[in-house]
């Protein structure tokens, strides 16, 4: 047991999750750190445009949360990152770098791993020419391409016709990951909707494997992208892109109709896999964590949130996960903290 | 021709189809189409699709499969197994299935055609020796580039590499090509409802 | 994630060979016998020497995969060649035929893998003292020419003027999954050592397609496959405005050169695009006298192209 009367949680990373671990853990009267290595909080879901299943902003809720962390008085360490650790009983003796190489030492007395995911890098798959050919952006990049259309920012010429490709990395057990990444099918859903949205004329095409819609309202979603939004789902994973007059030309197979099919393209987006991040992987080093054998957390086996001694974790570094079920697991961990530092009274 | 009622399935035809191991992680397949949408064959005659064989050679469908013209077509550019995201090495299973195929006595005009080919190679060293007349030009345009005339191949080499083809058994194989009995192949790989033995 | 895909000629090979083994290709010597002297010519120049053997026999691979019989005749050819090089030479093997790379490479990768293979093979060829070890690496000779792409660049005294290219990479060099050089879904390589020599590179959109002869179905699907095939190839050559076609394969070469005439009975092109080693075209720019290279051996005539080389004159004397 601890004798410090006041608990410190240090909590890495300022993305949803982390945001509400950190609320949840103030909220019971606990002091809460909170790091976070980039120049702004909101992690991936700062550069969303949209959300499923409601076509929310995300922007909304996100600056809500930042809000209330800034209530909470959550003390802020902005474009810090933890460097090591040592543990002494119940505290972690933790080393934070800054900018200019800016040196700080805290005192924690849990930690909240909440570093969140990465995306995988799509230019291993050659046959799809990213990084080649100008039109073939993943995810994150075509969100914000959304975001700019939307805005009426660009000057480009709407897209007569757009691609999507799904797992680009996951179910590939040849250049990225056996694993499903989860919400790329919802994702690219979302992103397919949102094009016929801002663009009525424009084609959407969805090549899939399978289209994943296992949650609360997302195979309402998913239809009503096809029924309402008349995007066209075709059931084959494309096995190339080649350049064409400019455009894009996607070969691929129909494989409910067994038959070979082209399609051309101005811009074609890779659903990239969501593999650990950097982050993760030092954060599961330095605070000896449980991982899977792919480097994302996992918790102690019938636990929600822990993953080391004194260590939760919510969010992408557990696994792929929308806004929704990082809030979840954010109170998760946050409640998890909460409990152990209660035990003390 | 349908196929109702036919009892000519195998389970195990994918383990024994893979007689040297070269596809064993068949059953990985997840029919996603890739190997179809690069095949340069199914591009031509779409009728020809390297999923659904595997798909079949799975389900075990052997009547479908040893009578099939379709099998022939696959000119081993390999493009398939280059993107497959659980690297099945289609080539391989497709040769594995071509002896299958011509123990039984089907698409032996497939192979014949080169079959004599094969038999000058054992005696010469070289795959695709011509005639006479072809030698003779070959030796014209090789004097012209100041190369010996004919490649140079030891008789060693020629006996050695006939030996191999004997001790092997490739050589009978060979020879028992020309006296099989040719059975018809079916060039409608995908007519007729699939009845699954026993379903 | 397995090993990595896009591979660094410094890292395909480590060493520059002082000295190497050439294996000799049936249809290179046969079919082009100017593609061989290219490639001695330019592996000369590049100053590593070049040894052959009367002993080595075809790869055998061919015929393994048209006549369909079984492989442990292969195999054991394979084996009985690559030991032939590794205890009498030991060198590594390079190979001047995609058929001979892919095939070489594929059953070697096999008799290293599966023990039981291994010593199948090496049992029969221990009849007459071979062993094989699987000591030998096997490399296409483009690799050695694009690791020693700038020993080229400098000694380029005949620059090709801009002379449009089309190169085919062909499928048995990139069908390999792993340990090939570049990326083999969307290689560059040749395209550099094309523009190393003065040239212009094209890159048609078929360039990746294979040459269709592989495995006999020249001789089998010939109207079905291979040509419709072949005039989807040239099609996206034409249009590309492709003066040239580069192989480094005499296989490829030979459904590529040879089936031109044939396709335009049918309807397709016509093309008259030449096509030939990018040994060849290496030796040309290098300064290889043009009557040894052997162009006489092509059914589609290099007339146009070696004007705009400038070498038109002293081809015909």
């Amino acid at each position: 047991m601890s004798d410090r009367a006041q608990k410190t949680a240090l909590v890495i990373g300022g993305g949803i999750a982390g945001l509400e671990a950190a609320l949840t853990i103030t909220g019971a009267g606990h002091q809460v750190v909170l790091v976070e290595k980039s120049p702004q909080l909101g992690g991936t879901t700062r550069e969303l445009y949209s959300s499923f299943p409601h076509w929310e902003n995300p922007a909304e809720l996100l600056q809500g949360k930042i809000d209330e962390v800034q209530k909470a008085g959550v003390q802020l360490r902005i474009g810090f990152e933890v460097i090591s650790s040592q543990k002494q009983g119940d505290i972690y003796q933790v080393v934070l770098e800054g900018p200019e190489q800016k040196r700080e030492e805290l005192v924690a007395d849990a930690v909240v791993v909440a570093t969140g995911f990465e995306l995988f890098d799509v230019s291993a798959y050659g046959e799809y020419g990213y990084g080649s050919y100008p039109g073939v952006v993943n995810t994150l990049e075509f969100e914000s391409r959304l975001r700019e259309w939307a805005k009426g920012e660009s000057k480009e010429a709407p897209p007569k016709t757009v691609a999507f490709i799904k797992c680009v990395g996951s179910r590939d057990r040849s250049k990225g990951y056996p694993y499903c990444s989860k919400i790329c099918c919802m994702i690219t859903a979302k992103q397919a909707g949102l094009v016929k949205e801002i663009w009525p004329d424009a084609r959407c095409h969805v090549f899939y494997m399978d289209y994943r819609a296992a949650g609360k309202g997302y195979e309402e979603f998913v239809r009503s992208v096809i029924e309402e939004k008349h995007v066209r789902y075709t059931r084959g994973r494309p096995a190339k892109i080649l350049p064409e007059d400019g455009r894009l030309l996607i070969r691929t197979e129909d494989t409910l109709m067994g038959v070979p099919v082209e399609i051309r393209a101005d811009m074609v987006v890779l659903a990239a896999a969501m593999q650990p991040g950097r982050g993760t992987v030092e954060m599961s080093r330095i605070f000896a964590l449980n991982t899977d054998e792919y480097g994302f957390l996992e918790p102690v086996s019938g636990q929600a949130a822990r993953v080391g001694e004194r260590v939760f974790a919510a969010g992408g570094c557990i696994f792929p996960v929308e806004n929704q079920g990082a809030l979840q697991q954010g109170a998760a961990a946050g409640a998890g903290v909460v409990a152990l530092f209660n035990q003390a009274r | 021709m349908a196929k109702e009622g036919s009892d000519k399935w195998d389970e195990q035809l994918y383990q024994k189809v893979d007689r040297y191991g070269l596809v064993s992680n068949l059953e990985q397949c997840l029919q996603c189409g890739k190997c179809t949408g690069n095949c340069p064959v199914a591009a031509i005659t779409p009728s020809y699709n390297p999923r659904a064989i595997i798909n079949d050679i799975l389900a075990g469908s052997t009547e479908r499969l040893l009578d099939s013209e379709e099998i022939w077509r696959c000119m081993w550019c390999a493009n398939c197994y280059r993107v497959c995201p659980v690297d099945i090495n289609y080539p391989f299973l497709i040769m594995q299935l071509r002896y299958m195929v011509l123990e039984k006595g089907y698409g032996l005009k497939y192979v014949l055609p080169i079959n004599k080919f094969a038999f000058r190679a054992l005696e010469e060293g070289l795959t695709f020796v011509p005639g006479q007349k072809g030698k003779e030009k070959i030796m014209r345009l090789r004097s012209g580039v100041d190369a010996a005339p004919w490649p140079e191949v030891s008789d060693r080499a020629k006996a050695e590499m006939a030996e191999i083809f004997a001790q092997t058994g490739a050589r009978k194989w060979m020879e028992d090509l020309e006296k099989e009995e040719e059975k018809p192949v079916r060039m409608s790989y995908r007519e007729g409802r699939i009845i699954h033995e026993g379903s | 994630m397995k090993e990595a895909r896009v591979i660094s000629p410094e890292k395909r090979i480590p060493e520059v060979p002082e000295k190497l083994f050439l294996f000799r290709s049936c249809t290179g010597s046969m079919e082009y016998p100017g593609t061989e002297q290219a490639v001695k010519f330019v592996l000369d120049k590049l100053g590593v020497q070049v040894v052959m053997d009367a002993d080595q026999t075809c790869c055998s691979g061919y015929i393994l995969t048209c006549s369909g019989y079984t492989p442990e005749a292969s195999l054991a050819v394979t084996a009985r060649n690559l030991a032939l090089v590794e205890q009498k030479y030991n060198l590594d093997t390079y190979v001047f035929c995609n058929g001979c790379f892919g095939y070489n490479k594929e059953l070697a990768h096999l008799l290293n893998h599966v023990p039981a293979l291994k010593e199948q093979a090496n049992q029969l060829i221990g009849q007459w003292g071979y062993n094989y070890q699987g000591k030998t690496n096997i490399y296409h000779v483009q690799e050695l020419y694009y690791r020693l792409l700038d020993r080229i660049k400098a000694q380029v005294i005949r620059p090709l003027n801009g002379l449009r290219v089309g190169v085919h990479y062909g499928c048995h060099y990139l069908a390999q999954q792993y340990g090939i050089l570049d990326e083999g879904d969307l290689p560059t390589f040749h395209e550099e050592i094309i523009e190393a020599l003065g040239g212009t590179p094209v890159f048609y959109k078929e360039r990746r397609m294979c040459c269709g002869y592989a495995v006999g179905r020249g001789f089998t699907h010939k109207e079905s496959v291979v040509q419709p095939h072949l005039g989807r190839k040239f099609d996206s050559a034409k249009e590309e405005g492709v003066q040239l076609m580069t192989t480094v394969c005499p296989g490829c070469n030979t459904a590529l050169d040879r089936e031109q005439p044939q396709l335009a009975k049918r309807g397709f092109g016509p093309y008259n695009i030449p096509v030939i080693d990018l040994a060849q075209l290496i030796a040309l720019a290098l300064g290889a006298p043009v009557s040894k290279l052997g162009f006489n051996a092509n059914t589609v005539p290099l007339d146009g192209v070696l004007d705009i080389i400038g070498v038109g004159k002293e081809s015909k004397q």
